[in-house]
């Protein structure tokens, strides 16, 4: 077994403090923030201070920090179990807390990108390992022996040789003294105890008594909520507000416009503001601001785009969108790749097969209407924030306050949902904005409606995809040109780019007033869908297995790929659809059935899925499905599962019923009556999920499994109805085509 | 393309008037009384029921089209699941009618449909007893023909016992009512509430005459 | 008297009777367990039981539920010991954790009117919740499994 090494980032550096009371703390310290760490010396603190990454006490319970926000995806107990590996003490004895946002002691704190676990791993495992040497170096001085003499075990040191043991309690406030050592030697994967097992939701018994958990169940004495109102139309602005009838109401307190972001300010990629103005409504309870709102009255302007701001200057529907995004495929693209000659190759193929695949939008529907808390001071604001990205929003949040980022603290809630939402923290500014307007804490609910009509939407798509096949059916051209609204979905270089002799890709862009945002891989599980259904179909005209098809491919781009920048390993990629291809022959197919499979490479992580549809309620629905992962070494095996089985009824669901409709800028479709969620009786009654076994470094399973699933419901429902299903949501084509009886 | 109809044909009747009209002008009419039992039950309003097939067939038309709206339609499913909305497709999140007509387990209507309408677009409708008809008396409005729905109505064994009084009374039924104040975003029955009432009456009191269905039972003619 | 009990405990209406039970449990009382997720009875994240029965308090207003009595998530269990968030626990059902209290407090009426719920019990019983993390196979499960330590624990 190889022992594998990490270091963490140069430019950063451990240091370890006693606690007050006994024990040691071994925190991270980055450069630019040596000066307040020295400010507030953690031995002369109060505990709360100290927030980083392990905490020993002296009665040998070990804390850990949690520095990534959690919505779900179980970061909370798998990272500290990469520390409890590497300190190697028991996991009985841990008990977890969430970090605050941090970013002097923590390395990084965004979930997102399927990345916590892949960019934490060197850098937890580090951590863990360097607290159990400093233990160990302690406890050599203390019995005189040689450090190398000494073992550990579930929290305890021994030396064996005088038959002498302490417990990691013990000897904390010494090693807190322990200079710090270098390069300490990580646990080869053979000896993980801890990784690789199951361990239980640390939340899980706060979950299911219903404690208060998240930032819409935060009070906070003398905390007012608000509410806000946007306009009903993407493109239109605010232009003054009727609120005499809202004054009158028990209970309001305040009404006003409020500009989340400035004019002049220069915005980043998570700074997404669906409109420049919204209104406010401030009162005492969520009842009579929510009865408030009702009677508010928006005056809007004329669609506010133009050639200067690149947006559509009419009021944006469905219909257009489709006739529009149908137009621009016919037009000239952008080239983003191109491999051989694929023009001659089109040119002299005795057969092409052309087909186009569209989506919708798509809202996140997260469970947890967004909240956010804050109360914002003449120098300080304090916020509980349901947010993915902390270190984004606080640079904005900063200059809109006018507040120097350390006197801004943000408490990272547990969220109801994220998918990608919580990742733009434009709630997070206006409450914190009201706070300092009102010069109260105020807590900001949106409701469902809200939400769902403020943006921030998975994009509309189009891909046209075309294959060029010789006399003898064998593919010599591969063309995609994709595009969509506001953005293009293509990947020009991930499969099956480098196993095709003549390639070109090519991408389109129609402007939007629609806000858009990250959705589970948004790109990715769009591309994938169009993706792997055409190569299902391309396979069934080819008369070849569609996965022997996708392995075939494989095989070439792993022997002689085309082009240089491949975006994934041809051996994993091929493991995985073996997997699933092993896994599949032994599940049987439950009578009057179809059968899909796809897979997809994105976001680190190789993904399969087969799934076998049939008839419920004279509805399409997904009895059975099988999932394989290649995902490296598996942290928390029970929760990883746990994520696949929530991935795939996410892309069952959106697949089959998921869609936002637009009628004159105003999105249609505003709550769960017209929104169709997944619900039990259509989710899969068996879900079987397999792991490729092998020792490299851990990636992420929040998205890479949710994009092939689109595509194997697609090919599934090929099996059982004998047609293709180009457009989603699928639901809606199969009620189109098979008119139900009345039942 | 419609993109903005939430389209779904499952469970969209089609009703042919027309068809029915023509129907009875060729074929003749049938009552809808098998036999005349629950008119002797009630002497009284027996008394008052002055057969005239003509204005019978007439009034029940009237009736009928009432009956086969997405607000009377939609709690007499052929189903054991309502339906809801003006294109009555399944009540989302398929709730079932029970014994009582009342659901079943956590889905019990009245867990989400209050004494009165809910404020809002597409929120649960409500009334007093707020029900389905029981699994003893389904009372299907869904998928029938007149010809069937007019015999179903009067037919003891199918209408929970009801005699001519009882159906009478039957029109101005807190959740028959209903109908015509289903809230924000509901299309209201054909006619108003009164002259469904009065064609409902009308219909009974001249005789229950039922429109025959073409080529079938036209023959069957009792009265 | 307008008072209702809730989990075992009286208290004093004296706010807006059009105001929903969801409210007045968040705001008013302090137990937010009962969560809000859509507002209009589609979700389920806000069942509770009034009188026995698993309503929504998103629209349920107060005046119906004055002098009945209310049990919410808080309230299931003294020591959070229910056959259910027992086997929730066992079973590690929770993704994000939002939806779960109106799971669990479905399932419970589910599991007193069916000491052995079939798959069939559970679709009509729960398809009005909905989990947007997709825990859908493991609430299943652990449903089954809750009726098991159900039985055994007499």
């Amino acid at each position: 077994m190889r022992a594998e090494k990490t270091t963490i980032d140069r430019r950063s550096f451990l240091k370890a403090a006693l606690l007050a009371g006994g024990g040691m703390i071994l925190q991270f310290n980055w450069p630019g923030a040596i000066a307040a760490a020295a400010e507030n010396n953690p031995t002369e603190s109060a505990p709360f201070t100290l927030n980083s990454y392990i905490k020993i006490h002296p009665d040998g319970k070990v804390t850990l920090f949690n520095p990534n926000p959690e919505f779900g995806q179980n970061v909370k107990t798998s990272l500290p179990m990469i520390l409890a590996e590497e300190l190697d003490v028991s996991w009985d004895h841990v008990q977890v807390e969430q970090a605050d946002f941090f970013p002097e002691r923590f390395e990084r704190q965004f979930t997102g990108g399927s990345q916590s676990i892949r960019r934490a791993w060197p850098v937890l495992r580090t951590a863990g390992a360097t607290a159990r040497q400093m233990l160990i170096l302690a406890a050599a001085q203390h019995w005189a022996v040689s450090a190398d003499e000494i073992t550990t075990d579930a929290g305890i040191l021994y030396h064996k040789k005088s038959d002498q043991k302490l417990s990691y309690g013990d000897i904390a406030s010494a090693a807190a003294l322990i200079p710090l050592p270098k390069n300490v030697k990580l646990k080869a994967i053979a000896d993980f105890k801890i990784i690789g097992s199951s361990k239980r939701n640390v939340e899980i018994d706060n979950i299911v008594t219903g404690k208060p958990l998240f930032t819409s169940d935060y009070k906070k004495e003398g905390m007012l909520i608000a509410m806000i109102v946007h306009p009903a139309s993407f493109g239109r602005e605010i232009t003054a507000i009727d609120d005499k009838a809202v004054r009158q109401m028990p209970g309001i307190k305040e009404v006003f416009i409020m500009e989340p972001v400035l004019k002049d300010y220069k915005k980043n990629g998570f700074d997404v503001f669906t409109y420049e103005q919204v209104a406010v409504i401030v009162g005492n309870t969520t009842w009579e601001v929510m009865q408030a709102k009702k009677k508010l009255i928006l005056q809007l302007s004329s669609p506010t785009g133009n050639t200067r701001n690149g947006k559509p200057d009419f009021l944006e529907s469905t219909a257009r969108h489709y006739a529009d995004m149908e137009h621009h495929s016919t037009l000239p693209a952008e080239v983003k790749r191109r491999d051989g000659d694929p023009e001659s190759a089109f040119k002299k193929a005795a057969r092409i097969i052309e087909r186009t695949y569209t989506a919708p939008f798509l809202v996140h529907n997260t469970m947890e209407p967004v909240s956010c808390f804050a109360d914002v001071r003449a120098d300080h604001a304090e916020l509980y924030a349901p947010i993915q990205a902390p270190e984004f929003i606080t640079t904005t949040l900063s200059a809109r306050l006018g507040l120097p980022k350390e006197k801004i603290k943000i408490n990272l809630a547990r969220m109801g949902g994220g998918f990608g939402l919580r990742a733009y923290g434009h709630h997070v500014i206006e409450a914190a904005v009201i706070s300092q307007k009102i010069k109260a804490p105020v807590k900001l609910m949106y409701t469902r409606e809200d939400e769902a009509t403020y943006g921030i939407y998975r994009p509309s798509y189009s891909a046209t995809y075309r294959a060029a096949l010789d006399e003898n059916n064998q593919l010599i051209g591969f063309h995609i040109k994709a595009g969509g609204i506001p953005e293009t979905p293509l990947h020009e270089n991930r499969f099956p780019a480098g196993a095709i002799d003549n390639y070109l890709a090519e991408a389109w862009a129609i402007p939007s007033a629609i806000t858009i945002g990250a959705f589970r891989a948004p790109r990715s599980n769009f591309i994938a869908s169009a993706e792997q259904s055409f190569l299902d179909e391309l396979a069934f005209e080819m008369k070849k297995d569609p996965l022997d098809f996708r392995l075939e491919l494989l095989k070439r781009a792993k022997e002689k790929p085309v082009g240089q920048r491949n975006d994934y390993d041809a051996d994993r990629y091929a493991g995985v659809i073996q997997l699933l291809k092993d896994k599949a022959a032994i599940l049987a197919r439950p009578a009057g059935t179809g059968r899909g499979m796809a897979a997809y490479f994105c976001h680190n992580t190789y993904a399969a899925v087969m799934v076998d549809i049939g008839m419920k309620n004279n509805e399409p629905y997904v009895k059975q499905a099988l999932a394989t992962l290649d995902c490296g070494i598996v942290i928390n095996k029970d929760a990883a599962i746990n994520m696949a089985e929530g991935a795939l009824i996410d892309g069952i669901g959106n697949a089959l019923y998921g869609e936002q409709l637009f009628m004159d800028g105003v999105p249609l479709k505003s709550n769960f009556n017209t929104y169709r969620m997944i619900r039990m009786n259509e989710a899969p009654e068996k879900i079987e999920v397999h792991f490729v076994e092998n020792q490299d470094n851990p990636t992420g399973m929040g998205e890479p499994l949710f994009p092939p699933t689109f595509a194997a419901v697609a090919n599934a429902l090929f099996d059982y109805t004998g047609k293709r299903y180009y457009k989603q949501p699928f639901v809606k084509q199969y009620l189109d085509e098979n008119k139900s009886p009345v039942i | 393309m419609e993109l903005y109809k939430e389209k779904r044909p499952l469970g969209k009747i089609r009703f042919t008037v027309t068809l029915s009209v023509i129907a009875l002008f060729i074929i003749g009419f049938v009552s809808a009384f098998s036999d005349e039992t629950n008119y002797a039950a009630n002497e009284e309003i027996y008394a008052t029921v002055k057969k005239d097939s003509i204005k019978s067939v007439e009034a029940f038309k009237k009736v009928y089209a009432v009956l086969q709206s997405p607000r009377c339609v939609n709690c007499h499913p052929s189903g054991d699941i309502p339906l809801q909305g003006d294109d009555s497709r399944l009540h989302a999140m398929f709730p079932k009618r029970g014994v009582d007509g009342k659901g079943i387990l956590t889905m019990k209507c009245t867990n989400c449909h209050q004494t009165e309408n809910t404020a809002g677009l597409k929120t649960p409708p409500g009334s007093p007893e707020w029900h389905l008809p029981s699994a003893t008396m389904k009372m299907v409005f869904q998928g029938r023909s007149a010809h069937e729905l007019a015999k179903q109505l009067v037919d003891l064994k199918q209408n929970g016992n009801k005699d001519l009084k009882a159906l009478i009374a039957h029109a101005d039924d807190g959740l028959v009512k209903w109908g015509w104040t289903p809230g924000e975003g509901r299309t209201l029955p054909p006619i108003s509430h009164a002259e469904f009432k009065e064609a409902w009456i009308t219909w009974l009191t001249t005789g229950a005459y039922a429109p025959t269905q073409q080529g079938l039972d036209g023959s069957n003619l009792k009265n | 008297m307008n008072s209702i009990r809730i989990n075992k405990k009286k208290y004093t209406v004296n706010v807006d009777s059009e105001m929903p039970l969801l409210w007045f449990l968040r705001d008013h009382v302090g137990l937010t367990g009962t969560k809000y997720g859509c507002g209009v009875a589609q979700c389920g994240a806000c069942v509770v039981h009034l009188d026995g029965e698993a309503v929504r308090s998103c629209v349920t207003k107060m005046k119906r539920a004055i002098g009945k009595e209310v049990i919410t998530i808080e309230g299931l269990s003294e020591h959070g010991d229910h056959p259910l968030q027992l086997a929730w626990k066992d079973v590690d059902v929770p993704q994000c954790g939002y939806c779960h209290a109106g799971q669990i407090m479905s399932a419970a009426v589910l599991l007193r009117e069916r000491l052995d719920p079939t798959d069939q019990d559970i679709d009509d019983a729960m398809t009005g919740n909905i989990c947007r993390c997709g825990t859908y196979s493991r609430i299943r499960k652990a449903i089954h499994h809750a009726a098991e330590l159900q039985k055994q624990k007499g």
